[in-house]
């Protein structure tokens, strides 16, 4: 079974942006995923200190929720990464937990204990999902480069985007003709994808 | 009047490259006469992420009590505002993203509420800097970051024009800026400049 987990990095519960990835996660259940959503503001943890321990052991020497959230992303196919845009950019929640990974991209790259396969990126798919309340067609851009380098240090296929401007205007996302039907249809086909790549892969 | 000058440093990494970039800046900067330098270090500053509640849109404050009580007329008052930030994961670190995102009061100011900022007779006379140093040597790795600067500065009324931008790459280990061979140079000549735009805005 593919099995997907949604992080909703958004401090405002059932807003636009997590109701968006709730209509992901209702269409990869629905094409038979197993579907599991962590809400970052319900968990504890810390922002990256920089203090660098981690190119020495591999290991944050923080122990809150990140590491075994790290586990948990490790164990599924598909991550589905959500945040609002604030001031241009993803929440401090989400660019909390991205800046955690440091530990992951010392192993790949300082320590060199972890290498992911062409196969095992093209297997593993990451998804970003955004609102924003503005209409600016740029306005998702500056938050694209840490969302790439998440997903590459975790060995997952930057695979789509589920984006929908001007919330504004559309007084919220359940506004807006499209986003969410949108949403729930990736939802499907992303499973059926990878079904079919785990497919290909276990026959050779 | 003495010029005002407020700093951030946004690194949790105490005494580390964007930090020195800073004190370099500063220190340049007290060294000319009628200058007062407030430097505040994030980590310690008790800046809480946004909780994307709104209520400013309304209220014309902030519904959490925390640092930015302190910080809050500070910001209004200064002539130079400056901001530092390393680049983590091709973003600024979460540390500066929170005090970003909680400008959102001063957003809701100016374009919800309709209110000014500064008073008129001090508006097009404040200028702020960005001062950034990240590990990889790439030209992009700065260009998620610029987008959530713009938005910090022009809230609070700093123009486009009025935003200096000093951005150092490839230092990453702690003391790296020391061996750049230029950044000190290039440092204290923008403290230099930005101080004697300052005088001149507030003088005519």
């Amino acid at each position: 079974m593919v099995s997907v987990l949604g992080i909703s990095g958004s401090p405002h519960r059932h807003g636009n942006t997590e109701t968006l990835l709730d209509a992901f996660l209702e269409g990869s259940k629905n094409a038979g995923a197993s579907v599991e959503k962590v809400v970052l503001k319900e968990i504890d943890y810390v922002p990256c200190r920089g203090c660098n321990a981690c190119h020495k052991t591999g290991e944050c020497i923080v122990q809150d929720d990140a590491p075994p959230l790290f586990d948990r992303i490790f164990s599924v196919d598909c991550i589905a990464v959500a945040s609002p845009i604030y001031s241009m950019g993803i929440t401090a929640e989400l660019k909390g937990l991205i800046d955690r990974a440091q530990y992951i991209w010392a192993r790949k790259f300082v320590l060199k204990t972890l290498y992911f396969t062409n196969e095992h990126i093209r297997n593993h798919k990451g998804i970003f999902i955004s609102t924003a309340g503005l209409s600016w067609d740029n306005v998702f851009d500056a938050a694209f480069p840490a969302i790439t380098a998440f997903f590459n240090t975790l060995g997952f296929e930057y695979y789509d985007n589920i984006i929908a401007n001007n919330m504004d205007l559309y007084n919220g996302i359940r506004g807006h003709p499209a986003a969410l039907k949108e949403a729930f249809e990736k939802g499907q086909q992303v499973i059926r994808v990878i079904e079919d790549l785990k497919e290909r892969s276990g026959r050779h | 009047m003495p010029v005002k000058v407020l700093a951030f440093a946004g690194s949790p990494r105490r005494q580390g490259n964007s930090e020195t970039l800073l004190d370099w800046v500063l220190e340049e900067m007290r060294r000319e006469p009628d200058v007062e330098v407030e430097k505040v270090v994030l980590v310690d500053a008790n800046v809480n992420p946004c909780r994307g509640c709104n209520a400013c849109e309304t209220l014309n404050r902030c519904v959490q009590r925390d640092g930015m009580d302190y910080l809050h007329d500070r910001i209004i008052d200064a002539d130079v505002i400056i901001l530092a930030s390393p680049i983590y994961c091709m973003g600024i670190c979460s540390q500066a993203k929170a005090l970003i995102d909680r400008f959102q009061v001063f957003r809701s100011r100016k374009y919800v509420l309709k209110l000014p900022i500064v008073p008129p007779e001090r508006k097009g006379k404040r200028l702020g800097i960005f001062l950034s140093t990240a590990g990889q040597n790439w030209d992009y790795v700065f260009d998620g970051a610029i987008p959530s600067v713009k938005c910090f500065f022009h809230v609070i009324e700093v123009k486009d024009k009025d935003i200096h931008y000093l951005m150092v790459n490839g230092v990453d280990e702690k003391g790296a800026i020391l061996d750049h061979p230029t950044a000190q140079h290039d440092a204290e000549r923008l403290a230099r400049e930005v101080i004697a735009g300052i005088k001149a805005r507030l003088a005519g």
